[in-house]
C-alpha cells in the first residue's frame, strides 16, 4: 500500500513534465517559423 | 521576494510590447485574429483554467477528503476541458469568426439570450478576478512583509500593465512564459515536499490521522459533497465560460482537438498533483494557520522548502493568478466590445474597431478596479466556484440545443434560463423546507438532471442516440437511489434541478416551435468588426485540414 500511495502522489509531476515538454517544444517551433518568415509569432 | 515579483511582471510586460502595435486591431484584441498554433494555446489553454484558487482547492479537498479528494477536484476539472472539444468544433463550424458565445447566441436567437450569456459571464470573471486577487494578496502577506491589501494592489496593477494595451495576443503569449514557470515549479515542488514531509514512511507513520472515509479511494463522502458537484458544474463551466470560449475562437480550427486534449492532461496533472500537498498535510497531521484550509499551500512551502525553491513556489502561485486573471480581463473586454457596444450600442455594421480598442482598455481598468473593491470581502472559493458553475448550469442545455436543434426559440432558450434559476436558488440555499414532499419533488428534478448531464455528455461525442440512452438508462438507475435522499445534499441537488429545469421547460416550448432556423445565418451575422483582418500566425508545423464532424452534428 505504502508504494502505491507513493505511485499515486509521485505520477503527477511526471505527466505534468510531459505535457510541458509537449507544449515547449510546439511553441519553440512556432516561433523559429514565424521568425525564418519575417512575422511576430502571435 | 520583491525581486522575484519585479522580475515575473517586469518579463510579461517586456513580452507584451515586443508584440504590441501603435493601432491594435479589434479582432487581434479580442481573440487574436482566429489562427493561433498549437504551442500557445495548449499553453494559454493550460494556464488559464489553472488558477491559484484551483490550487488551494484542489489542496483544501485533498486535507478535507483524504486520498481521493484531489481526484475528485482535479480530474473533473479537467473533463470540463474535454467536455467542450465535440461541442467546441460545432461552434466554431457555425462561427468561425466570433469572438464571444454571447455573441453567437445574439445572432442565433437575439438580444435577451445574449445578455444572460453575456451577464453570467461579466459575473464569473470578476468572481475569478476577485479570488485570485485575493489569492495573491494572501500569498504576498504570508511571504513578504509587504500587507494583504499591499498584494492585491500590487498584482492587479502588475497583471494591467502587461495585458492593457495589446488583450489577448498579450494575455495568450504571456501564458506560455507562465505556463513555463507554473508547470516546472510543479514538477520540482510536489516531491520535494513529499520527502521533506518524510516520503513513503508518512504513510505508515500518518495513518492514524486520517478517518476510514479520508483513506478509502471509493470514499462517499469524498465524492456527494466534492466530486458529483463538480461533475454537475463541469459541462457547465466548459459551455459557459467565456475564457475558454475565446482561446476556442483564438485557435486554429484544425488544431482544436489537440488543444484541448494537451490542456485537459496538463490542467488535470498540475491539479490533482497539488492535491496532493493537502493529502501529504493530512497525513503529516499539520493544522491549517489561524484554521484556514486556504493557508494549506503556502504554510507547506514554508515549513519544507529551502529559500530557493520557496522563490520557485513564490513564481508558481504568482504565474498561475497572472494567468487566469489577465484571462478574465481579456473575456471580460471582449464582452463589453463585442456583446455590449459591437452587438447593441454601435451595431455590427457601425461599430468602430478603434473605439472598440479604447472600450476594450476602458473595460479592464473597471474591471481590476472592481475586482479590487471585492478583494476587500473574503469569499469561500468552492462555495463561489459551484454557485457559478450553477448558474451556467441553468444555460448549458439551451445553450447546446441552440447550437443543434433548428426550432430552438430565443423564448424557449430565455424561458428556460429563468426556469432553471428559479429552482436552482431555493434548493442550493435551502430556502424551502426540503424535509416532506418538497423534498421528494426536488429529487425527482435532481434524477431527471443526472440523466440531462450524462445525455449531454454522451451527445458531445456520439451523437443524439446514444445520449438519449445514456440520459434514460442514467435516470432510472439513479432513481432508486437519488430519489429521498439527493435533497440532503443542497450543493449537488442545486445544480443538478437547474439542469432538468432548464432542458425541460427549453424542450416544451422548443416543440411548440414550428419554424427552423438556418444555421448559415450565424456565420454571416457573426466576424470580424475590422475591414483588414488581423496579422495572424500562419500554419506552421503541418498543413491545415478540417476535422471530422461532431458526432451530434445536425443529427436533431
Amino acid at each position: 500500500m505504502t508504494f502505491l500511495l507513493t505511485l499515486y502522489v509521485l505520477i503527477w509531476p511526471v505527466v505534468v513534465a510531459g505535457v510541458l515538454f509537449v507544449i515547449s517544444r510546439a511553441f519553440f517551433r512556432e516561433l523559429r517559423a514565424a521568425k525564418a518568415e519575417g512575422r511576430s509569432v502571435i | 521576494m520583491i525581486l522575484i515579483f519585479l522580475l515575473f511582471f517586469g518579463g510579461s510586460f517586456y513580452m507584451s510590447v515586443r508584440i504590441s502595435r501603435k493601432k491594435e486591431n479589434a479582432d487581434g484584441y479580442m481573440t487574436g485574429g482566429g489562427k493561433i498554433g498549437f504551442g500557445i494555446s495548449a499553453a494559454s489553454m493550460t494556464a488559464t483554467w489553472i488558477w491559484a484558487s484551483s490550487m488551494y482547492a484542489s489542496a483544501t479537498s485533498g486535507y478535507t477528503y483524504g486520498v481521493s479528494g484531489p481526484i475528485h477536484y482535479g480530474l473533473w476539472g479537467a473533463l470540463m476541458i474535454l467536455l467542450i472539444y465535440p461541442f467546441g468544433r460545432r461552434i466554431r463550424a457555425v462561427a468561425p469568426r466570433a469572438h464571444t458565445i454571447a455573441e453567437v447566441m445574439f445572432a442565433r436567437h437575439g438580444r435577451s439570450s445574449q445578455l444572460m450569456l453575456a451577464g453570467s459571464n461579466v459575473l464569473g470573471s470578476v468572481i475569478s478576478l476577485t479570488s485570485n486577487l485575493i489569492a495573491g494578496g494572501a500569498l504576498v502577506g504570508m511571504l513578504t512583509p509587504y500587507t494583504f491589501t499591499q498584494g492585491v494592489v500590487a498584482i492587479a496593477a502588475g497583471v494591467l500593465l502587461y495585458t492593457l494595451w495589446s488583450g489577448f495576443r498579450a494575455s495568450v503569449l504571456t501564458d506560455f512564459a507562465q505556463v513555463v514557470a507554473l508547470l516546472g515549479a510543479v514538477v520540482v515542488i510536489i516531491p520535494v515536499v513529499f520527502f521533506a514531509a518524510g516520503g513513503p514512511s508518512l504513510f505508515e507513520t500518518g495513518a492514524a490521522n486520517l478517518t476510514p472515509q479520508q483513506e478509502n479511494f471509493f470514499s462517499s463522502d469524498a465524492f456527494f459533497n466534492q466530486g458529483a458537484p463538480y461533475i454537475a458544474a463541469v459541462l457547465a463551466y466548459a459551455i459557459g465560460n467565456q475564457t475558454i470560449a475565446q482561446r476556442l475562437f483564438a485557435v486554429r480550427e484544425d488544431l482544436i482537438k489537440k488543444t484541448f486534449v494537451t490542456a485537459t492532461f496538463g490542467y488535470g496533472a498540475t491539479i490533482i498533483g497539488i492535491g496532493m500537498l493537502g493529502v501529504i498535510a493530512l497525513y503529516a497531521g499539520i493544522q491549517p494557520l489561524d484554521g484556514d484550509v486556504n493557508n494549506l499551500i503556502p504554510q507547506l512551502a514554508a515549513t519544507y522548502l529551502n529559500p530557493l525553491l520557496l522563490c520557485l513556489f513564490f513564481v508558481m502561485i504568482i504565474g498561475s493568478l497572472s494567468s487566469t486573471a489577465d484571462s478574465d480581463l481579456t473575456a471580460l473586454s471582449a464582452i463589453v466590445m463585442a456583446d455590449v457596444y459591437g452587438q447593441n450600442v454601435a451595431g455590427k455594421k457601425r461599430a468602430n474597431p478603434r473605439t472598440m480598442v479604447l472600450i476594450g482598455r476602458i473595460t479592464m481598468v473597471v474591471a481590476i478596479a472592481a475586482g479590487l473593491v471585492f478583494a476587500g470581502g473574503r469569499f469561500n472559493i468552492l462555495d463561489l466556484l459551484v454557485f457559478v458553475g450553477a448558474l451556467w448550469g441553468a444555460l448549458v442545455f439551451p445553450v447546446i440545443a441552440s447550437f443543434y436543434w433548428d426550432r430552438v426559440t430565443n423564448v424557449a432558450f430565455s424561458v428556460a434560463v429563468v426556469a432553471g434559476l428559479a429552482v436552482f436558488l431555493p434548493v442550493r440555499f435551502s430556502w424551502v423546507d426540503l424535509s416532506g414532499g418538497l423534498g421528494i419533488a426536488s429529487d425527482v428534478l435532481s434524477t431527471l438532471g443526472i440523466g440531462v448531464v450524462l445525455g449531454l455528455m454522451a451527445f458531445g461525442f456520439f451523437g443524439t442516440r446514444v445520449a438519449l440512452v445514456v440520459g434514460i438508462l442514467a435516470t432510472v438507475v439513479a432513481a432508486p437511489f437519488a430519489i429521498g435522499f439527493l435533497h440532503t445534499y443542497p450543493v449537488l441537488s442545486g445544480s443538478l434541478v437547474a439542469y432538468a429545469a432548464s432542458t425541460v421547460v427549453c424542450v416544451a416550448l422548443t416543440m411548440l416551435n414550428k419554424d427552423r432556423f438556418d444555421f448559415a445565418l450565424i456565420k454571416e451575422r457573426t466576424g470580424d468588426f475590422d475591414k483588414e483582418p488581423a496579422a495572424v500566425s500562419q500554419p506552421v508545423d503541418e498543413p491545415r485540414r478540417p476535422e471530422p464532424v461532431a458526432a451530434g452534428e445536425g443529427i436533431l
